[in-house]
């Protein structure tokens, strides 16, 4: 058995039956052991990125790991935004790379670059294979560090004579790890009781730890008032009375004020953003932290924890809820101000009645929430529409929106949710884009075609960078600076150059029929929605600002902007 | 950014024990420079321990952040067996730890 043929033989022993990939000189070996194989599936994306950022929507969607591999050189080098990605939002993937051969290392050969060292950054481990002797065991401690503790990416560059050197099979011991004990909570449980206003602010280690029941029975059990992140939307549910929804930049009012009145915060899953926290300064000035992680790294790191504990999220917060089922906790008036502020402070869109109006994002978005199945999955790109997305979709469970979060990548989208459909075949899958994310992995709808993907593609398409332009107007005296896309090209007739249908909406009262279109649609199919230029996502924190200085002011008229460029 | 350590920002002598992989030394370098520190002094001792070489580093480093920070990103390199601070700081009031 060769060293290609051993990485085969550990994706077969992790039930690996899906990876993305694009094939090139020095990885031929372990393209050519994959005509053989038949229970690994290789999706070819059409850019290595394609290739990482696909296998990080497979990985959000399914809570699996995600596989990605690429040639020496420019393949590796095209995987770093996705793999980079996947490590800032703690994302499990196993990246391989070819190299060339050993005694050309070190030679700038063809296609040689260093891999090893220009991705240290970016991955939470990472492998030079020397031998093929050590290749079955670094595989084995790969897979099992990518998705331990805080996953994330690790990466194996893999010389072209190692995965073509025959070497002996190694028995490989794959033990279950031992159950942790958990931590002794008894302190936790006490500054709970004791605190008037206590508050649950949650993130995506909820989702990373797999713990998203036991999540969502704390947070009934214990009726916390509660806030989430970007990545931690979806959870406690959308029927939740108590959840008043993402804080930050761009949260809601009702969750920055709960945020900046309550007296104790029990922080779990989540590091402390700044996008989150604003400044730190004006952070939850009142408030004791209960901070609890699976990473002690995060533990005061950027706020001082009372009280850390680190540990498997699905123990500890078992173990929360049995301590809170004997006897709740006496925080009625705070609940009912918190309510208060969920009434009054929540996201507000009201829904265009006028049919001939121009399409405006929350209204759409808040539209094609209602009208798409309860299991479809959201991925989103970055800008104006991943907020409005984030303000306005109601989410049941994190894994149906995906986003990227800590690294903010643009081109994200169409590629997590190719990621996300070979992970669930059955459901459905939508990106959510703008017409500049749209734009930078626009290739990966041949991979759409090519895989008759049914993924649903939605472009809300506003001729600009959105949120750039958005934050020059407010804090750069609207000096506009190289944030036109008016020359889009014609999104509907690119779709079908791919042999993918599109249709075009304009209107507020195509909005219902275009949505229902493509959902009834037995196959991939794009929606072109024009929406105003000067659409802005309200409310927002002047980035460095404190979360209570949030700036809400009604938008512009769109005819001012006209009429200056006139 | 990486805040600029200053010549008068205060020095701490960390020392570290870590498997002697490709790119061991330099994945410790790089944290140590975008958690915010700079070395200044730095002494390696490549040593056979087993069946593994192991590299045993002493580190004097600059910087303004809370250096118990540096040494718990440290910690989670899977290729570091241990780091220790020569005199530990208390920057924040000590977490209690469940």
């Amino acid at each position: 058995m060769n060293g290609a043929q051993h990485i085969l033989e550990a994706f077969h022993r992790h039930n690996i039956q899906t990876v993305f990939g694009y094939p090139g000189g020095c990885i031929m070996p372990l393209y050519d052991a994959l005509v053989d194989d038949v229970r690994v599936e290789h999706v070819l994306c059409r850019h290595e990125q394609g290739c990482a950022l696909a296998a990080d929507g497979y990985a959000r969607a399914s809570g699996r790991l995600g596989v990605c591999i690429a040639t020496s050189g420019p393949g590796a080098t095209n995987l770093i935004t996705g793999v980079a990605n996947a490590h800032r939002d703690s994302i499990p993937m196993l990246v391989i790379t070819g190299q060339v051969p050993s005694g050309l290392i070190g030679t700038d050969a063809f296609q040689e670059i260093d891999v090893l060292g220009m991705t240290l950054g970016i991955v939470k481990h990472s492998y030079l294979v020397e031998s093929a002797d050590e290749l079955p065991i670094i595989l084995e401690e790969a897979l099992e560090l990518a998705q331990s503790g805080r996953p994330g990416p690790v990466w194996i560059d893999i010389p072209k004579d190692v995965l073509l050197a025959e070497t002996a099979v190694a028995q490989i011991n794959t033990s279950a790890q031992p159950k942790t004990a958990c931590p002794d909570l008894t302190s936790a449980t006490a500054l709970l009781r004791a605190a008037r206003k206590p508050l649950l602010y949650s993130g995506g280690g909820i989702s990373l730890a797999h713990a998203e029941d036991s999540f969502r029975e704390f947070a009934e059990c214990s009726a916390l008032p509660a806030v989430v992140t970007l990545k931690g939307i979806g959870n406690p549910g959308k029927h939740s009375t108590h959840n008043l929804g993402m804080l930050g930049m761009h949260g809601s009012r009702a969750a920055n004020r709960a945020v900046d009145e309550c007296d104790l915060m029990l922080v779990i899953g989540a590091r402390l953003d700044d996008r989150a926290t604003g400044k730190l300064d004006g952070f939850a000035p009142n408030a004791r932290l209960i901070h609890i992680d699976a990473d002690a790294a995060e533990i005061n790191k950027l706020r001082h924890a009372e009280l850390a504990v680190r540990g498997d999220l699905n123990t500890i917060l078992g173990e929360l809820t049995r301590g809170l089922r004997e006897t709740s906790l006496e925080i009625n008036d705070w609940r009912k101000q918190c309510q208060t502020w969920r009434a009054t402070g929540g996201f507000q869109a009201a829904d265009n009645e006028e049919p001939l109006a121009p399409i405006t994002g929350p209204a759409f978005i808040r539209q094609l929430s209602r009208i798409a199945p309860d299991d479809t999955i959201i991925a989103c790109d970055v800008g104006q529409h991943q907020m409005w997305v984030a303000q306005h979709y109601e989410f049941d469970h994190p894994r149906h929106h995906l986003t990227s979060g800590g690294l903010g990548t643009m081109g994200f989208g169409l590629p997590a949710a190719i990621g996300a459909q070979f992970a669930n075949r059955q459901s459905t899958v939508i990106n959510v884009t703008g017409d500049g994310s749209f734009m930078m992995n626009a290739q990966e709808l041949a991979t759409v075609r090519r895989y008759n993907l049914p993924l649903k593609l939605i472009i809300m398409d506003n001729q600009c960078l959105g949120m750039v332009r958005q934050q020059q107007e407010l804090f750069y005296n609207n000096r506009e600076s190289q944030i036109d896309l008016d020359d889009n090209p014609d999104f509907v007739a690119m779709a079908r150059a791919f042999d993918i249908p599109a249709l075009k909406i304009e209107r507020t009262d195509q909005v219902r029929r275009g949505i229902e279109t493509i959902l009834a649609f037995n196959g991939p199919m794009l929606l072109h929605v024009a929406i105003a230029r000067e659409e802005n996502v309200w409310p927002i924190v002047k980035p460095g600002g404190s979360n209570k200085d949030m700036i809400n002011e009604p938008r512009r008229p769109a005819a001012d902007k006209k009429e200056k460029v006139a | 950014m990486t805040p600029k350590s200053s010549s008068n920002a205060p020095s701490y002598t960390i020392t570290c024990r870590m498997n002697h992989e490709a790119a061991a030394l330099e994945r410790l370098c790089q944290v140590v420079r975008i958690r915010g520190f700079r070395i200044a002094k730095m002494a390696v001792e490549s040593v056979l321990e087993g069946a593994d070489q192991t590299l045993n580093i002493a580190l004097t480093i600059q910087g303004v952040r809370p250096v118990a920070m540096l040494q718990s990103q440290l910690e989670k390199l899977h290729t570091v067996a241990e780091v220790k601070l020569a005199a530990p700081v208390l920057t924040h009031g000590a977490s209690r730890i469940a």
